[in-house]
Parts: C-alpha cells; structure tokens; sequence
C-alpha cells in the first residue's frame, strides 16, 4: 500500500451501538499508528466512485502495537453524506485513508481535577481520556448525558470504568444538578466538555455563570460542515473562479480545482485553513476567530464557513 | 561519519577545537542573502536537504564526544541546567523514543536500540554506555528519562507544555547557550521568554511563529537556522557564567579576530512529541572561527556584507558592538565585492589548504 506516503487502512470490524452510533476498527496495512494523546483526531479519507469524504473523528483508542486504532461514528443524516456512508458501505474490509492525525483537545496536565462533560457522541474524545487520567493516577469524573433508551449502550461502552469516578445521566444536565456540581468544583479544576450544539451551549453558559475562567474550560466541537447556497470565489492572484456548489464545502471545491490549500482539522476547529477575504462578505460557521475578527470580515475558514455574498475574492 | 570516540577538542581554557575540511563543509552557515532581517525563516525539518548538518533527525559530528563530556562537566558544577516540571514526565518519555529511535536508525555504527515490548535495550558506542530498561519507569535509569538521553546528544533541548494557546518552557537541558538561563525562562510563556528580542515583535515574527508552532503536528518536525557570534570556542556562554566569558568580548585586536572569533549557528528542531502533546524544541549549537568560514570564499564575503549591514538593534542585541568593527574590517580582506550565489551552500567540493 505504501505508494507515495498514502497511508491506507482497512475497516476489521465494525460493530453498531445505538441506531446512530456505530463502532470502528481500523487496522493500518503495512505501517504503524504513531503513539496518540488522548483527544486526538484522525482526518479520514474515504467514499466510493461517486463521492469522496474527507471527515474527522475523534480517536477512541490505539492498539498498543500500532496496528489498530478505533473510532465511533454518530450517523448524521443532515450532512453531507460522510457519515451515512461508513454507517451504510463502511463494511469489514473496506479501504479508508488515513490523511492525518492531530491533537486540538488535549488534556491539560497541570490540572489538579479533570472534569469531564459530555453527551451523545461527544464521549468518544473522553474514552480515551479515561485511559490516560486513570493510569497516570489523576483526579477526574466524567459526567455523560443520553437518552433514556441509550443508557443501555453507554453503559456498557463505559463497563469497567470506576464507578466511583464515572456517572450516565439520562435526563438534562439541568435535571441532573450540573450547574451545582460545577459550582463546588475546587479552584484547581479544568473542565472539559464535548457534545451536540444545544449540550455545548448549555455548559458554555454554565461554566461561565458559575465563575470559570476561560483558560480552565476547554471544549471540542463535533462539528459536521453543512452545505448552504452555491457561490463563487474569485482567486485573487490567478484570476481563477471556482464554484461552490450546495453540498460541498469551500475547501472541498477549491480541492477539486486541484488547488492545495491549507487545512487539517476540516471543522472549524484549528484555523489551519485560514485564507485572507479580498472582497465579499463571508458566513463564518467556525469556532477559531475572535468576534472582531468576524466583524473585520477580512479572514475565511475555508473548512466550514461559506459566503453571504453571491461572490467571494480570496487572496489564493 | 566522521564522528571520533575519543576527546580531544577543549571547550574551555585552555581552548582547543579543531573542524576538519568534512566538518567546515557541512557547517550550516545561516545567511542566504547579503543581508540579514529577521524572518519566519522555518521549513520542514526533512532529511536528504541540500545542507549535510540537516540530513539528520540530530546531527552527529567530530565533536560528539568532547560535547558530551563538556556537557557532563557542566552538569557537574551547576546541575539546575537541567530542570523538568513534573506535569511533563510523558514527554521525558516521548523525548527518550524519538531520540533513541532517530539515533539507532541513522547511525546504526554508533547507536543500537533493542526493543521487547517495553523493555528496552539502549547501546551507545561511542560514549561506551549499555543500559537495560523499561521504557515507562524511571527507576529502571541511572537519571531522569530526559536528562539520560540529553546527556547523550550535542546542543540543548527544552520542553513545551500546550495550553492556553501558548507554550510554555517547562523544561530543559541548556549548557550550550548564547546568553540566556533555563532558570530564569523556566515556566515562561512564548512571548515571555522572547521578550529581549529587538524588533521580531513589530514585524510580527512571533505572533505568526506562535500561531504556526501550535499547530505543529507529530511526524512533521520543523526547522530554522539562528545565529549569533562568540569569542573562542566556549559552548556555554551562559548568563550564569557570564563573569568567566563577558570581558572576552573586549579581546578581540585584529590580529586575533580570525581565531578568536566564532560565528554560533543554532540549527534548530521543533518536533510535537506524541504521548504528551508536548513540543521538543532542539538547539543543536555550531561555533566556527572565521579563519574557517573564510576557507569558503563565498561564506567570507558574505559574512561581511552581513556584519558590515547589520542593524544596530541587532548588533546590541547579540552582544557584537565591542568587535563587530573590527571583524568587518578584517573580513573585508576577503570580500572583493564579487557577486554570490544565493543560498547557504558553500559552493565548493573541497578546501584549498588553509
């Protein structure tokens, strides 16, 4: 498989959850996982003839020899596509690209208690942060939030964890008393959260009311790309005009123009793809840039974020 | 390679360091232009670059073992050049793979690795060390994971923690410096520890190199050449000893300059290590006299041209004012304002005889 630096891997085996979440191994053909820190993400290549993805999913675990690693994927209807595929074709022996792995979500290590909050899909990151917190003997909890009818599931992709130390809640983050655990954390505490935008807003709004500052609070955003109206860049230094149809990304069709832009995260979440707005008024939908940076309107992610002008003047 | 197992060169009085022609000519020298500004000089810390000093994840050469030794005696007098906070006990780790994996593989001559899950058998020949452990427990080394290894391998290493969007210098091994304490940065941020830096700020190098190190990624190490001046061979120009080797500055005549003065290049490596998130930052420390680099035509002349144009700001900066006059008009004996190449390479297969 080794031709040219092209990583591939092999789907071994693939088991479903819930209806929505569906369990990955990946094995790698003729070379090695690298070592990983728990929140890492692998950038995933795959499709068939008709469509190609490019999708990011947050790392559950890694062989110790470097031959597997394992990934949960949350079948979500309302994108483009990535992850109907894997649930639908993403069968035992099919091909994957590994394009890249990176760490945006990392445990902060001079924390003296880790908080971990999650709901739905947003336990895969804190999986393996489970293996990493209880071997290195720290302090931690993880509170996981789910429908009443998946509580089965999470239960048992949470067997063997420290009960002590691990709590499923099938009711509100409200209901459950969250926002008064987060008030009596001590000062020391770093909190961690990973879910679906209304979960992720919730505690956003939480941890702000309760008094932490923001260098204590890290967050990972699932974010799927969403199409939108088609658009037009114009680049800038060539003259070129791409155009950006209703269910791909900017990135994605400046990639199919054969141009190489920047990028590594593909949701909004590292700023890698950042390229400088000439003219036009972008749609940002990322959670990189400062408001001011928004307002400036002077800066596009080109992974998540679209145009609310009909033409977009990139300095490509 | 050229690396020697025994110790001959003298990094302290009395000095003694001799390069042969083979390590004058993979000497990575830091300008190529006849000016110099500082910039986000950083590419791909790839092997196979045109420059011999950069084929390597860590650059061997003649030196090795007088390095270490030098090393080892300054660990002796002052052992807080090496610190290591203990939220970074997984990157100690992460630094012991890299560096005995990179070594065994492209130095097979010199270094072994045998590995058996997690028990580890290092070999390093040149400086006669056998050691069985157990990659994970420390008690199994006769020092730290980190400072073992870093006492086996020429130039500094520091060690950055991720957090905040910042890096923060939250260890290191740091005896061969130009001028700057591990113990005063230790636990600065990126913009803490760069705050002496005359004009980078304003031209934005810092906000950008921030930005661009904290999106480094594991497997793709980067690169970067700095440079500053030293008078004689000294490794540890430190702000510890800075009453030893401060007045050398005032000793440089024109009758000396060509010996007594060094052009210190630092080629440097920055590697995201993959168990701790952590960034390794490599300071792989290169001291030339000028009556080698003029044995390059094209490293004399451009030399000059770059000396006689540097910015004040600069000139002060690196501590160069008290002899940088004299150093031009002296190279100015090998500068017949001819026009160079672009580039660093010497442009030569082999010396003429000194």
């Amino acid at each position: 498989m080794a031709k040219s630096g092209v990583k591939t891997a092999i789907i071994a085996s693939t088991t479903l959850l819930t209806p929505t979440l569906r369990r990955f191994v990946l094995r790698a053909q003729g070379w090695c996982f690298p070592v990983l820190s728990a929140g890492s993400h692998v950038l995933l290549g795959f499709g068939g003839p008709e469509r190609m993805f490019k999708n990011a999913y947050s790392i559950v675990s890694r062989k110790d020899d470097g031959s597997e690693i394992v990934i949960i994927v949350r079948r979500a209807p309302q994108s483009r596509g990535g992850s109907v595929f894997l649930h639908e074709q993403g069968r035992e022996g099919l091909s994957v690209t590994i394009l890249g792995t990176a760490n945006l979500f990392p445990i902060m290590r001079r924390a003296r208690r880790h908080v971990l909050l999650s709901a739905g899909i947003g336990i895969t990151p804190f999986l393996a942060y489970l293996e990493t917190l209880r071997a290195g003997g720290m302090d931690y909890v993880l509170h996981h939030f789910c429908r009443p009818e998946e509580r089965e599931a999470f239960e048992s992709l949470l067997h063997g964890q420290d009960s002590a130390c691990v709590h499923i809640h099938d009711q509100l983050p409200g209901a459950a008393g969250l926002r008064e655990q987060l008030a009596n954390q001590p000062i020391t505490t770093h909190v961690y959260y990973c879910g679906p935008e209304g979960f992720m807003d919730w505690v956003a709004g939480a941890v702000r009311a309760v008094g932490f500052v923001p260098g204590k609070v890290h967050s990972e955003h699932f974010f799927v790309p969403e199409g939108g109206q088609p658009f037009a860049v114009v680049l800038a230094r060539s003259g070129r005009t791409v155009n950006v149809g209703a269910d791909e990304t900017l990135l994605e069709a400046l990639e199919a123009a054969d141009l190489n832009p920047p990028c590594m995260c593909r949701g909004g979440a590292c700023g890698a793809c950042a390229v400088t707005v000439l003219d036009g008024q972008p749609d940002h939908r990322d959670h990189v840039l400062t408001e001011a940076e928004r307002t400036a309107a002077t800066t596009i992610l080109t992974c998540v974020s679209r145009a609310k002008t009909q033409t977009l003047t990139l300095d490509l | 390679m050229i690396a020697q197992a025994s110790v001959k060169d003298s990094y302290r009085p009395p000095y003694g360091v001799t390069n042969s022609p083979e390590t004058i000519l993979r000497f990575p020298f830091p300008f190529p232009e006849d000016s110099y500004m500082y910039s986000m000089n950083v590419e791909p810390h790839v092997r196979g670059g045109p420059v011999v000093a950069m084929q390597n994840t860590f650059d061997i050469d003649e030196h090795y073992v007088a390095e270490c030794t030098e090393k080892a005696r300054i660990l002796a007098e002052d052992p807080r050049r090496c610190i290591v906070m203990p939220h970074m006990r997984e990157a100690e780790w992460d630094f012991v793979e890299l560096a005995m994996e990179t070594l065994s593989e492209q130095y097979p001559d010199y270094f072994a690795l045998m590995r058996d899950g997690a028990n580890w058998h290092w070999t390093n020949r040149l400086l006669g060390l056998e050691q069985a452990f157990v990659f994970g427990d420390a008690e199994t080394l006769p020092h730290p994971p980190f400072e073992y290894m870093a006492r086996q391998m020429q130039g500094d290493f520091t060690l950055h923690d991720q957090r905040e969007d910042d890096l923060w210098m939250d260890g290191g091994m740091v005896t061969a410096q130009a001028d700057w304490s591990l113990k005063f940065d230790l636990g600065m941020s990126f913009r803490q520890w760069h705050a002496p830096v005359p004009k980078a700020a304003e031209l934005g190098v810092f906000d950008r190199g921030l930005r661009f190190l904290l999106m480094l990624q594991h497997g793709k190490p980067v690169r970067r050449l700095n440079w500053t001046m030293t008078i004689n061979p000294r490794l540890d120009t430190s702000p510890e000893n800075y009453l030893v080797w401060g007045a050398d500055r005032a000793s440089v005549t024109p009758d000396n300059a060509l010996d007594k003065v060094h052009l210190r290049v630092e080629l440097q490596t920055l590697y995201r290590l993959p168990r701790s998130h952590a960034i390794l930052f490599s300071i792989r420390c290169y001291l030339l006299p000028l009556r080698d680099i003029v044995r390059v035509p094209k490293w004399g002349r451009r030399l000059h041209r770059v000396l006689g144009a540097l910015d004040p700001a600069l000139s002060s900066y690196k501590g160069l004012d008290l002899y940088r006059p004299t150093v031009v008009s002296v190279l100015s004996r090998y500068d017949d304002g001819a026009e160079l190449t672009p580039g660093i390479l010497p442009d030569l297969a082999q010396l003429e005889d000194a």
